[in-house]
């Protein structure tokens, strides 16, 4: 073998295939060790980055929480399980024509445009395409009926927020909207497409509403976008991509909903506020009613009733139909004002109302007391200038009983010069004007009680000179004019104090929230004579009867003090008569009021803008709410309390 | 001494064509190749399973005749098939003498060669390239049948010249008999498989024994190549850095930025050597994974991820994840490893290797034991060819080269290459089987 083998092999051949056989070696040996490398010496960094890959997290919506009223029987803000149409071409391959022509009978969508879409999506045939969104009862039950002709056609759930009142109390539930890109960065716990409140209790109470959301971890393909369906309850599952892959569900963790919340309002009052508002005459003017009626439960500040007009349904901000109206709502240009609560988020100069609060401070500060009487001719000088009482002819001497109960003006100009700008300033800030009252709604507007500091800083364009408080300003804010401007809420917080026994409480509207009282900072002496003199404004059996007998209900033990604030001048409209002053040059119309004898003992304001006469315009509506809330509203919160009690 | 002293020798079958060989081939690499079909038609289902066209899981009630039809269209039916042709045609290459074979190497060189010039005229384009010739209703791929080709035409020329090799111009003229198959395939263009081409001639020269100096002069001459892809890749980056600019100058100002800069494969370059721009990219991505994770660099990155995530005992038949969930792409052909390694673990990929090298090993032992050059020169080149795929594919696998299609042999999907191992296969067996036969 050897000897002839030899001759023709080649020289050194052993040799040479032991070199090529060294070379297979080293390679294997250096992919070995790569390998080694990779997948034992790296082996835990790189599994973590393949589950990475196919692991995505979704997000399973929690349900927002339950608004209710007083109680379990009335719901103000729910969800509704809003039900899209949808249609999965895959699924109804080779009867395409037939299921479009069935929705066309069924629910009218047009068969053509939607023939078109299923073909746009031939690349991804499991996707899904919307027929329509949030189908009614109607629909949903012809659909469910043709089900067996509609292949591929199912319903996907999720929850609508739904506010069952619409827009009775709108702008205190508010309004939802999607989150926008800079809040997230600021917001943790949101993701992109979440809502959030935007106003109101939505707003103010949204950490609470919100709840929080689940997960959902699946197991995807490269670029797979899972395709959700929901059970009948709108919780989600995945079981298919777009291309029609398998989703596998790895970990599930279930949303937590939001809790549900109570409310101090009654929305039979609610309601019942509105519509006067609404109906409220105006002589002269087509305009519809505007203004905001509070009541409040004098105890303890709950708030019973807010109610402002014009308002807003918050239903347009999540119905997917109603979207047209959003526009005109949330626009600048809106001269009604509507997205504004009136009653705390706009500020308006209170008028007489204003002298509630004069008689407190005045009587408190020992600068009058019960029998110091001024003159009142009619009207008041100070050098040359000269200020009118409303009533051309003058009071007379009058007390602060009687000025209170027929409003002269003139005796509040000389206390408000007894007093002097900065106990006013002072008073009016412990009965609740001019600083936030504390109401659990956002964006709670401050009002303003003018002083020396404040002109100081809102004139910056006048000379040092001018810049200076002077008496005359004094005199004005005396009687709630000059840059005074307060709040409807503000005003039944003051009334509150003049008839709990002069504390301040702090409106709220979560019944969870509970009273917060001060101590009374008010002498009894002081507020019986307050008292008194707004009895005496209502009260109709003395002679001359006092400005607010339009709000007298026999048998009830009422308090009133009217306002009528001036808009512009009163030189402006001299000698018109009402119906021909245009509109928006006419006075507010305010009424304060509240009964001491009934139980619970309510504050309330009733402002009517560009209403008027605060003895005319709003005295009535003072009482008919008065009048209905303790024949209709507060026998209900009695039993509604003691149901409560039961065990 | 007579060779009846070998009890063996009475086995020896001589005629041209004579089935009786078979039962005397090479039962350790019968077993080795067995057991690596075995193992790639297993590593095949696992790829292919649930995919288009892939085999449905086994549910047991499937019509008879139905399931038969579905395995044949299948990825798998289709692989087994290829696997029964290239083993009928191993049967048929161990049964004829090779050294006929070989003295047919210039008529196997000359036919390749002139199919490589169809394809250029017609062949049918796909994947970037024109690499397919339409037969009947088999897509052939040329390309690969020029390996097997120079492999007998080398053993042809380098079997004539003995000695002669030592000769310098002789040895030069090995190197041009392989570039000019390599220029017609790389101008397909497939530039892998015109690689694949020149470890055959290497090795094939090294066992007739050129002279180590002048694997020296070539390698000096290979180093031009070298030099110029060198070049062209750094003159690419200024390119794409002039493009950047003349972007940022359309995008900033409204005044006529310049003209536009001149298309990277419209420019020309030293010698008229070029590479395209998509190859240049390839380079640059291998260099730098992470140059656009987003595109090129993402192949390279998610086989890595890929591979390592298989950790020591690999996630299960059937259960890659990476691969399954389709974030490596081209897993059933190319980068079929790096399926193997996820669901096998570095367990299931060094048992892969070393089923490979004893495999590779034994080829070189079969053309040690051959006593005529010409079955030496044959069972040498045919495991070149063999060993730089494995080899080249791996290391591609694991990230030590750049991406190029290189298919692994057993494991890969594709006719053509399919066959063209198993002919190598069949080569080395038939140098095995008249391995002491003399001229």
């Amino acid at each position: 073998m050897t000897k002839n083998t030899e001759r023709v092999r080649f020289e050194g051949l052993n040799g040479r295939l032991s070199w090529i056989n060294g070379g297979f070696v080293l390679v294997v040996a250096v992919l070995v060790v790569r390998l080694a490398y990779l997948q034992i010496a790296m082996g835990e960094m790189y599994a973590d980055q393949a589950t990475g890959n196919r692991i995505r997290t979704y997000a399973v919506k929690s349900q927002r929480g339950i608004v209710y009223g007083r109680d379990r029987s009335v719901v103000l803000v729910s969800n509704r399980a809003a039900a899209d149409l949808c249609l999965v071409p895959k699924e109804c391959e080779g009867f395409e024509e037939e299921v479009c022509a069935h929705l066309e009978n069924l629910i009218g969508v047009d068969a053509a445009r939607l023939r078109a879409e299923i073909e746009e999506n031939r690349a991804k045939p499991y996707s899904q395409i919307i027929v329509r969104k949030d189908i009614t009862k109607t629909e949903l039950t012809r659909v469910g009926e043709m089900s067996f002709a509609l292949p591929g056609v199912f319903t996907i759930v999720r929850p609508q927020r739904e506010y069952l009142h619409g827009s009775t109390g709108g702008q205190l539930m508010g309004w939802l909207n999607e989150i926008g890109r800079e809040e997230l960065d600021r917001m943790p716990g949101y993701r992109r497409g979440d809502v959030i409140g935007r106003a109101g209790i939505e707003r103010s109470y949204e950490s609470r509403l919100k709840g929080k959301d689940g997960r959902m971890m699946v197991s995807l393909h490269n670029m797979g976008i899972p395709q959700v369906r929901t059970d009948a309850f709108g919780n989600p599952t995945m079981a298919l991509d777009h291309r029609g892959r398998a989703v596998i569900e790895e970990y599930r963790e279930d949303p937590r909903a939001g809790s549900s919340m109570f409310l101090t309002l009654d929305m039979d009052l609610q309601a019942k506020a509105e519509e006067l508002l609404e109906k409220a005459e105006n002589p002269g003017t087509s305009e519809p009613g505007r203004g905001a009626i509070v009541v409040l439960n004098a105890e303890t500040g709950e708030i019973l009733t807010m109610a402002s007009v014009p308002g807003y349904d918050p239903n347009v901000f999540v119905d997917g139909e109603k979207w047209r109206q959003r526009g005109s709502l949330l626009t600048n240009e809106d001269r009604r004002k509507r997205m504004r609560h009136r009653a705390y988020q706009e500020q308006f100069p209170p008028g007489s109302v204003f002298k509630v609060m004069m008689a407190v401070a005045g009587l408190e500060e020992g600068s009058v007391r019960e029998h110091n009487t001024y003159y009142c001719p009619g009207h008041f000088n100070i050098g040359s200038a000269r200020w009118a009482c409303w009533r051309k002819q003058g009071h007379g001497s009058i007390s602060v009983v009687d000025a209170l109960a027929f409003s002269c003006d003139v005796y509040f100009y000389n206390l408000g010069l007894e007093l002097g700008v900065d106990r006013i300033k002072k008073w009016g800030g412990l009965m609740g004007m001019g600083e936030l009252t504390g109401v659990d709604l956002p964006e709670e507007i401050t009002g303003i009680v003018p002083d020396p500091e404040w002109k100081e800083r809102t004139h910056p364009e006048l000379d040092a000179g001018s810049r200076r408080w002077q008496r005359g300003e004094t005199v004005n804010l005396s009687i709630g004019q000059g840059g005074c401007s307060v709040t409807p809420l503000q005003t039944s917080v003051m009334m509150a104090c003049v008839i709990n026994g002069g504390r301040r409480v702090r409106p709220y509207i979560n019944r969870d929230l509970g009273p917060e009282v001060s101590e009374p900072f008010i002498s009894e002496n002081t507020l019986a004579l307050v008292q008194a003199g707004m009895r005496k404004c209502v009260e109709k059996h003395d002679f001359p009867s006092g400005t607010g007998r339009n709000a007298y209900i026999e048998g009830m033990h009422i308090l009133g003090k009217t306002g009528t604030a001036q808009v512009v001048s009163r030189q402006v409209y001299e000698g018109m008569k009402d119906e021909e002053i245009p509109y928006v040059l006419r006075d507010h119309a305010w009424f304060v009021a509240g009964v001491v004898d009934q139980d619970p003992p309510i504050a309330l304001t009733v402002f009517f803008e560009h209403g008027l006469h605060g003895s005319s315009g709003a005295a009535p509506l003072a009482r008919e709410i008065i009048d209905y809330f303790y024949t209709e509203c507060a026998p209900r919160h009695v039993q509604v309390a003691r149901a409560e009690e039961l065990p | 001494m007579p060779p009846a002293r070998d009890r063996s020798a009475r086995n020896l079958h001589i005629g041209i064509l004579d089935f009786r060989n078979l039962l005397h081939m090479d039962w350790i690499l019968a077993a080795l190749t067995a057991m690596l079909i075995v193992v790639g038609l297993v590593n095949l289902y696992s790829a292919t399973f649930g995919s288009a066209s892939g085999l449905p899981r086994f549910d047991g009630n499937q019509d008879w005749l139905e399931s038969m039809s579905t395995f044949l269209n299948s990825w798998v039916g289709r692989q087994a098939l290829h696997f029964l042709g290239g083993v009928l045609l191993a049967l048929l290459v161990v049964s004829i003498d090779y050294k006929f074979l070989v003295s047919l190497g210039p008529f196997f060189y000359i036919l390749v060669m002139g199919l490589l010039a169809l394809v250029l005229a017609w062949g049918r384009i796909a994947g970037g390239g024109q690499r397919w010739l339409a037969v009947g209703f088999v897509n052939l791929q040329p390309s690969e049948f020029m390996k097997p080709a120079l492999v007998y035409m080398l053993a042809w020329y380098l079997s004539r010249l003995g000695p002669r090799i030592r000769k310098l111009r002789w040895f030069v003229l090995a190197f041009v008999m392989t570039l000019v198959p390599m220029v017609l395939v790389a101008v397909q263009p497939s530039l892998s498989a015109a690689l694949a081409l020149f470890p055959i001639v290497c090795v094939m020269l090294f066992v007739a024994g050129a002279r180590w100096w002048h694997f020296g002069v070539m390698g000096l001459a290979g180093l031009l190549p070298v030099a110029l892809v060198a070049m062209q890749v750094i003159s690419y980056q200024q390119y794409l850095g002039e493009l950047d600019a003349y972007e940022e100058a359309v995008q900033a100002s409204e005044a006529y930025p310049g003209p536009e800069p001149t298309p990277f494969d419209d420019r020309s370059f030293p010698l008229g050597v070029k590479l395209k721009s998509y190859q240049l990219e390839r380079v640059l991505t291998f260099l730098d994974p992470e140059r656009d994770p987003a595109d090129k660099g993402y192949q390279a990155i998610q086989m890595r991820i890929t591979v390592g995530s298989g950790q020591l005992g690999g996630k299960g038949f059937a259960q890659g994840t990476q691969t399954h969930l389709s974030f490596l792409p081209e897993y059933h052909t190319d980068l079929i490893f790096a399926l193997l390694a996820e669901e096998w673990g570095f367990t299931g990929a060094v048992t892969v290797l070393a089923l490979l090298l004893a495999f590779l090993l034994r080829g070189t032992a079969v053309a040690g034991m051959c006593a005529e050059p010409s079955g030496t020169l044959v069972a040498a080149g045919c495991v070149a060819v063999l060993a730089f795929h494995a080899l080249v594919n791996i290391a591609i696998t694991v990230g030590l080269l750049p991406i190029t299609g290189m298919p692994l042999p057993f494991l890969s999907y594709g006719g053509s290459f399919c066959i063209t191992t198993l002919l190598c296969v069949g080569s080395i067996m038939g140098v095995y089987v008249r391995r002491r036969q003399f001229v």
